[in-house]
């Protein structure tokens, strides 16, 4: 077929994939990318500004459509048809998955906050999990290269969860809305500090794109490109080089390897015919997301890699790690009525309430280790399918009570860090296939009391400042019940991790597989640890790392 | 204060889709009020006294809905209309209907339920083959029958038959749902509160409705965010005064 002529192959579009792409193609490589879903243009497909009425169902979510049917997604989400995966007795595990070109980069909730230094090195602070085989500042200036390129608005603080960005990086972040204003003042109140959200959202036009224009939800995607999803800005730029082709419908079965254990290609199944497909491949980058890229290396086995490609650590599926969440919300009466204005801003938290706890964890004085944040919901947001309000009756007092709730909720919503357990993996399970006939991903699941005490520290917190803005939030739920599923924050990583001992990890700080030379992992898979912060932007800096110094390999000829 | 639409003299005339007729209504909701009900609300028979029935409940055999849905990759540029076959008949569309503008009656510019098509989006709604959906038709769907029940207990005529202050009356047994609601309108009370939610909702996310409430968003903005108007700024700092918080109010970062 007329796509041999290339030198990397990269399977996956979504974060990794096409970071890792188009640094490479910049750099002069050529690379074919492979998809597994449909060809997608944001341009063209994107409802902007379509109202929940034109919608059916005013727009909410079903089980073709899980968050809304204006949602960018398509062909994916909480199940995929004839794709199906399985879950150990007793646990349960959400997995999301996208199927079309630029992955779940086309609906994410584009928080993009960096790592810091003491997330790197969790374990020598605190004796769980895994190192990092890299420190902050072995990426600092990576995370400043991303951000240029992606566009981040934000601002910076010198909190001491949040390392600042260099200057002149980081777009002007938004100003603030009244309900943000409200939360910072009660939280302030508990010590606690809120800080601009830094969010992959451009507030100034660059390249390509154009700058928010601050109507019509990001989740939709971005027909300006404002909103960062790599179908606007990536893959169209690494197209634009003439290095890089696009093979979309083709889902990849498994990687290829001579009698020596080396990678030489791919087989995929071309979804429009159903045919398989063997390409040649110098080197490959699996992008596919962190289970999906593992779920090919488990099924990519030979008398070389006779427990799935680059596993003799045993460690491929181990260690899978979601973000923790739990919501807690309530009516605060003194927004009753508030004074209108649009509140729309960029759709998404212009402030935000950063992790606190490093002083009271150094003291000892937190019954869990690591950190959380919480992200605020709240707004005057366009009518949907719900409308706030405590009911009774009908007629006009009716209508006067949803006027005066309107926006007069605040939720806040905790997202913070697991620790790895061996409790938590995928493997593969053998009794069953997928339609393409390859043997789908098994998942175990069980929190450990590290992630409860957490939830429980939220969940008073939220309390607190809730209650300083005069709620009555009244009894708390246990944290065993507000916990969210394992998965159901689409943070899944670890599954491959990187690390500096070949016995324990499965590859090398460049994401490069100790067991062979020419494969590397760019997605979440690579992550040793699963900070609170939110995993794209972290995956679109190593990548964009790693993806130079593979570019820096390729020409010294050492692939 | 009712509008025509639900008039029992003229039964609710369903849309193919409400999102097809959102337009007109608009055009039509702002020309004129509508004629309330009061004209027509006579000839009905005689209503009972509160209480004199007692708790029933009708188990209805409800096929579950089998149709497709959209599946997985509808055009969202334009939504697709009419998916599946709409499932209330034109009796039970009629007392959506009533319902309707008993919940949202027409208030000075703002029309009622039934004039921006809200039984239309019940009806989609009740026919939907999601899973929501569907516990929501097990709802709602008995709530229909019950009331047509009630009706004939308490007036020997259905509900769209009664008057309009007969039909108030038997609402105003199952419109409060709390502690003191009787066993006997527990079921039908928690089946209007759903009901009930709905109907705002889909007056709510109409043109008129979204204006109602004040949603002023969903409009391009060329230069920064503007950030909240003068009133709404003075507002929340005396919000955060009273509330004793100033002393930790929110400074932008240098």
């Amino acid at each position: 077929m007329a796509n041999t002529d290339f030198q990397v192959l990269v399977v996956g579009s979504g974060a990794g994939g096409a970071m890792a792409a188009y640094e490479l193609t910049r750099q002069g490589i050529k690379v074919l990318m492979l998809e597994a879903g449909r060809d997608y243009n944001p341009r063209a497909e994107t409802p902007m500004f379509n109202r929940n009425a034109d919608a059916p169902l005013l727009g909410s979510g079903n089980k073709d459509k899980d968050f809304g049917f204006y949602d960018a997604t398509v062909d994916g989400g909480w199940s995929v048809p004839d794709e199906p995966y399985t879950m150990d007795e007793d646990t349960e595990f959400m997995w999301w998955r996208a199927r079309m070109l630029g992955g779940r980069t086309n609906h994410w909730g584009r928080f993009s906050l960096r790592f810091s230094e003491h997330d790197f090195k969790g374990k020598t602070r605190d004796g769980h999990g895994a190192d990092w085989p890299i420190e902050y500042q072995d990426i600092a200036s990576w995370y400043d290269k991303t951000e240029t390129l992606v566009g981040v608005c934000g601002a910076n603080t010198g909190h001491e969860d949040m390392p600042d960005s260099a200057p002149g990086v980081l777009q002007p972040p938004p100003k603030a809305r009244v309900t943000e204003l409200l939360v910072a003042a009660a939280a302030g109140k508990e010590g606690i500090r809120m800080a601009p959200m830094h969010r992959a959202v451009l507030t100034r036009s660059q390249d390509i794109r154009q700058k928010c224009l601050y109507a019509t939800s990001c989740g939709r995607g971005c027909s300006i490109g404002a909103a960062f999803q790599t179908t606007t800005s990536l893959i169209p730029l690494a197209k634009a080089t003439g290095n890089l082709t696009v093979i979309t419908d083709a889902m990849v079965r498994e990687v290829r390897t001579d009698d020596t254990g080396k990678v030489i290609g791919v087989t995929y199944v071309n979804k429009s015919s159903g045919e398989n497909v063997e390409l040649d491949a110098p080197v490959v980058i699996l992008a596919a997301s962190a289970c999906e890229s593992a779920r090919i290396m488990l099924n990519s086995r030979s008398d070389k890699h006779p427990a799935g490609l680059a596993n003799s650590s045993g460690q491929i599926g181990r260690n899978l790690m979601d973000s923790t969440g739990a919501n807690l919300g309530a009516y605060i009466p003194a927004l009753r009525n508030r004074p209108r204005y649009n509140e729309d801003g960029h759709t998404s938290n212009h402030l935000f309430i950063p992790w606190w706890g490093h002083d009271a964890q150094a003291k000892g004085e937190l019954d869990f280790p690591r950190g959380y944040h919480f992200e605020i919901g709240s707004g005057f947001r366009e009518p949907g399918a719900w409308v706030a309000g405590d009911f009774q009756g009908y007629g006009v007092e009716v209508k006067e009570e949803a006027r005066a709730a309107y926006g007069s909720y605040i939720g806040f919503a905790l997202r913070g860090e697991m620790l790895p357990n061996d409790d938590c993996y995928m493997d593969i399970d053998e009794t069953v296939t997928d339609k393409w006939g390859i043997p789908v991903a098994r998942f175990h699941w069980k929190w450990s009391e590290n992630e409860i005490n957490q939830v429980r520290h939220g969940l008073e917190t939220a309390k607190k400042i809730l209650t300083n803005m005069g709620a009555e939030v009244g009894a708390l739920p246990d944290p065993e019940e507000a916990i969210l599923k394992g998965g159901q924050i689409i943070h899944e990583v670890g599954t491959t991790r990187m690390g500096d001992d070949p016995t324990n990890s499965v590859t090398n700080q460049w994401g490069q597989t100790w067991d062979c030379d020419n494969l590397f992992v760019m997605d979440a898979g690579v992550f040793a640890s699963n900070p609170h912060k939110n995993c794209t932007l972290t995956i679109m800096t190593l990548a964009m790392r790693n993806a130079d110094w593979l570019a820096k390999q390729i020409k010294q000829g050492a692939m | 204060m009712m509008g025509d639409n639900a008039n029992k003299n003229r039964p609710y005339a369903p849309s193919m889709t409400r999102r097809d007729t959102l337009k007109w209504v608009g055009i039509m909701a702002a020309s004129a009020a509508l004629p309330g009900l009061n004209a027509c609300s006579s000839g009905a028979g005689q209503v009972k006294q509160v209480g004199a029935t007692a708790g029933h409940w009708p188990e209805l055999a409800l096929k579950p809905v089998t149709a497709p849905g959209y599946g997985k990759d509808p055009d969202l540029i334009s939504p697709p209309s009419q998916i599946w076959p709409r499932t209330l008949s034109a009796d039970q569309l009629n007392v959506v209907a009533i319902l309707s503008d008993l919940i949202v009656p027409a208030e000075g510019e703002y029309p009622s339920a039934t004039q921006v098509k809200v039984p239309d989006v019940i009806d989609e709604w009740v026919s939907a083959p999601y899973a929501s959906q569907q516990r929501d038709r097990e709802m709602i769907l008995p709530l229909l029958t019950w009331l047509n029940d009630e009706a004939v207990i308490r007036g020997g005529v259905s509900y769209s038959a009664l008057a309009l202050e007969q039909q108030r009356l038997i609402l105003d047994d199952i419109a409060t749902l709390n502690a003191q609601t009787p066993a006997a309108f527990e079921r039908p009370a928690r089946s209007f509160a759903r009901l009930r939610a709905l109907v705002l909702a889909g007056y709510f996310s109409s043109p008129q409705g979204t204006k109602d409430i004040g949603y002023q968003g969903n409009v391009a903005i060329a230069g920064d965010y503007p950030g909240p108007s003068d009133e709404a700024l003075a507002h929340i700092n005396q919000v955060i005064d009273e509330l004793g918080l100033s002393a930790y109010s929110w400074t932008d970062p240098a």
